[in-house]
């Protein structure tokens, strides 16, 4: 009888543990927001970034080489994430594009405190350590023509007209020692000779020509692991340094060349923006 | 009586699908047979009747321009194969003059890249180009869709040509005028009917044409009479617009520029990128005795130690024949546009 009542328990108890090994693996996807904190590192203390009114001559920045400057506008895609784990965990956000909409592509404004926060959605439940990202567009969401969302030129104003393609990064503002003016930008007035304007895109590869891609694509290990399943709500924070941008291996002069609106003119900060996106915290 | 009745019935029938296999076919994209596969992405925007007539609308439609006074078509005009016949430079809002000469804009659904020097790589990014560049039009995209949503008949023609939109934007209005420029070929001239065996070329145009082959056809290659490639074609010795330089920001690409297509060459006057030249002879003219030595001058156009091509009387007159030829005058003259 002891034994049968045994043999029982024993079943039941496998049956269990069974059900629920299989319940651990059948987990619901969960999300994943990531956000984009657009900072100043001065001294060491990361400060939250502020903006100005264009034309101000209020300087609440200055370069490492020592140069005063203020923002009017920031603003960058971020493409093609990919979040990976430890176990071989793996998620790719989805992408597409077309005039109905794009999938898959993100527009990092300052000016607009819901377009900093990325919510991806559908992440198979797991451990995740390790994020990948492109800042800019690449050819899949150039080659097949006009698309709506994020990549509509009317709205996003980070298209290039004269050579077809997006510009990764934008970022507009005043100098006190700039040399001059600018053309083409969306905050400077033209008589301003303060100006300082950095488009920086490049995606095409045209043959028999030195390719300057000036997208990056980024890759970002936490300090902890993000469980990611459907009862969590967790939070990735990136930070993107302004004042990284203008230093690393070539500094930014602002007397140099203040205003750039070519892929060439932009490799030296292109180089420099990839330096200066960092892994910052999880909120679990 | 009954089946009489059937008859008749199965004639409407009949004739009802004979028309809509006819409205079908008029509106929808089919690529002449001796022609390459086209580039344009009609995967994402095929060609409905609504969409190409919205499209054509909104290319005669000076709502596009900032003071409501440029088309498209005011420097791409239908009688000469879509291209301006008056300016060497382009002509914009408030009589700006532009900087480059406004090509034709048959067969554009077969390019892969656009303008005088390759900037534009899809069709549909092409408009913005003019609608922002200030010696064109002036006009910022987002005020173009805010003109077209507050239009009185505008919004109802998109939501016809897109069904499910909900408002007009800027990637849909792309789309319609892609739409209308796809349907632009021109495949019908002389020199296509000779090809298809439907029509004879005279002796003398047939003279032009091996002409052609051998001197001209290294570049003007192939149905659309352009390789699509970049060459300095002798024009300068100096640059004042660097061509595709601009966007390979290369000094090897100087003084370069798209080879173009010479189909309709005989209306498209002026010639070049800047239309300096008003005739054919002048073009003739030019290449046998007028191209300019320079570092990234075309090696086809300096062979055997002689600048240019050498082209005698007889030849340039018999080249001038064979282009003739390019004349589409069903294209020019098709209702449908
Ligand atoms: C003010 C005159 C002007 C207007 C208005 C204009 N264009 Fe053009 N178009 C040009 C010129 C000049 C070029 C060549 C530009 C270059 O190479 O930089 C051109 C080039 C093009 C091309 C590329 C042709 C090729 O072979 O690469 C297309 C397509 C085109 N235009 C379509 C349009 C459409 C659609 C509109 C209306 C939205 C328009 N254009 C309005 C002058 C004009
Ligand atoms: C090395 C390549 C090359 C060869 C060979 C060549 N062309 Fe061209 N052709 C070009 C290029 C490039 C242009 C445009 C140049 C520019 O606008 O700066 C052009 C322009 C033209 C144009 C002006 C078309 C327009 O719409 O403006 C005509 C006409 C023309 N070529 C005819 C000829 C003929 C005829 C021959 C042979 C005798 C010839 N070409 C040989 C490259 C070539």
């Amino acid at each position: 009888m002891k034994k049968l009542l045994f043999l029982s328990t024993l079943l039941v108890s496998i049956a269990f543990l069974s059900a629920c090994k299989k319940d651990e693996d059948k987990k619901d996807p969960g999300t994943l927001e990531i956000n984009f904190d657009n900072i100043a590192i001065v001294n060491g203390v990361e400060k939250q970034l502020s903006l100005v009114a264009p034309g101000s001559a209020d300087y609440n920045y200055t370069n490492e080489m020592g140069q005063n400057f203020n923002i009017n506008l920031l603003r960058y895609f971020i493409s093609a994430i990919e979040l990976d784990g430890p176990n071989g965990e793996h998620f790719h956000d989805e992408m597409s594009a077309s005039a109905s909409g794009a999938k898959g592509y993100y527009l990092i404004d300052e000016s607009i405190p819901s377009s900093q926060r990325v919510m991806l959605e559908n992440i198979p439940a797991g451990n995740y350590n390790k994020i990948t990202f492109t800042v800019g567009v690449d050819s899949a969401g150039v080659v097949d023509g006009a698309a709506g969302g994020v990549l509509d030129p009317a709205t996003n104003k980070m298209f290039w007209n004269w050579n077809s393609g997006y510009i990764a990064l934008k970022f507009e503002g005043q100098s006190d020692v700039s040399n001059g003016g600018t053309s083409g930008t969306e905050t400077i007035a033209d008589d301003n000779q303060k100006g300082i304007a950095y488009h920086i895109g490049g995606w095409k590869n045209i043959p028999g020509t030195a390719f300057v891609y000036n997208n990056k694509q980024l890759t970002f290990t936490f300090d902890e692991n993000v469980k990611v399943e459907s009862k969590n709500a967790p939070e990735l924070h990136m930070v993107f340094d302004i004042l990284s941008m203008f230093k690393g291996d070539k500094m930014i002069d602002f007397t140099g060349n203040h205003n750039v609106h070519k892929p060439a003119d932009g490799v030296d900060m292109a180089n420099n923006i990839a330096k200066a996106f960092a892994y910052d915290h999880i909120h679990q | 009586m009954k089946k009489y009745l059937f008859f008749l019935l199965g004639l409407i029938a009949f004739a009802g699908c004979k028309k809509d296999d006819v409205g079908t076919k008029k509106f929808s994209f089919e690529k002449p047979v001796h022609f390459p596969e086209p580039t344009y992405t009609f995967d994402k925007n095929p060609v409905t009747k609504e969409g190409f007539e919205l499209g054509k609308k909104l290319f005669a439609d000076p709502i596009l321009s900032v003071d409501n006074s440029v088309a498209c078509n005011n420097c791409h005009v239908k009688s000469v194969a879509f291209t301006d016949p008056q300016h060497s430079l382009s002509l914009g809002v408030e009589e700006r003059s532009g900087i480059r000469n406004a090509p034709s804009i048959a067969n554009m659904a077969f390019m892969k890249e656009f303008f005088w020097d390759g900037g534009g790589i899809h069709l549909d990014f092409v408009p913005p180009n003019a609608i922002e560049n200030p010696l064109e039009m002036d006009e910022k995209l987002a005020h173009v869709v805010y003109k077209l949503n507050h239009h009185s008949s505008y919004p109802a023609l998109f939501k016809k040509a897109f069904s499910g939109i909900e408002t007009i934007t800027a990637p849909y209005m792309l789309y319609a005028l892609s739409q209308y420029q796809v349907m632009l070929v021109s495949a019908s001239s002389k020199y296509d009917k000779y090809k298809t065996g439907d029509e004879m070329l005279g002796a003398d145009e047939l003279e032009g044409l091996e002409v052609f082959e051998q001197k001209c056809a290294a570049c003007h290659s192939g149905e659309l009479f352009t390789n699509q490639d970049y060459r300095n074609n002798g024009l300068d010795t100096e640059f004042d617009d660097p061509g595709r330089a601009r966007i390979t920001e290369s000094d090897a690409d100087l003084g370069k520029f798209k080879v173009p297509s010479l189909r309709n060459v005989a209306l498209t006057a002026p010639y070049m990128h800047d239309g300096r030249f008003k005739t054919l002879e002048e073009v003739l003219e030019h290449y046998s005795a007028g191209v300019k030595q320079s570092a990234t001058l075309a090696p086809e156009l300096q062979q055997n130690g002689t600048l240019g091509i050498p082209l005698s009387a007889t030849e340039k007159q018999r080249l001038i024949d064979f282009l003739k030829t390019l004349t589409d005058y069903d294209f020019i003259q098709d209702q449908r546009f």
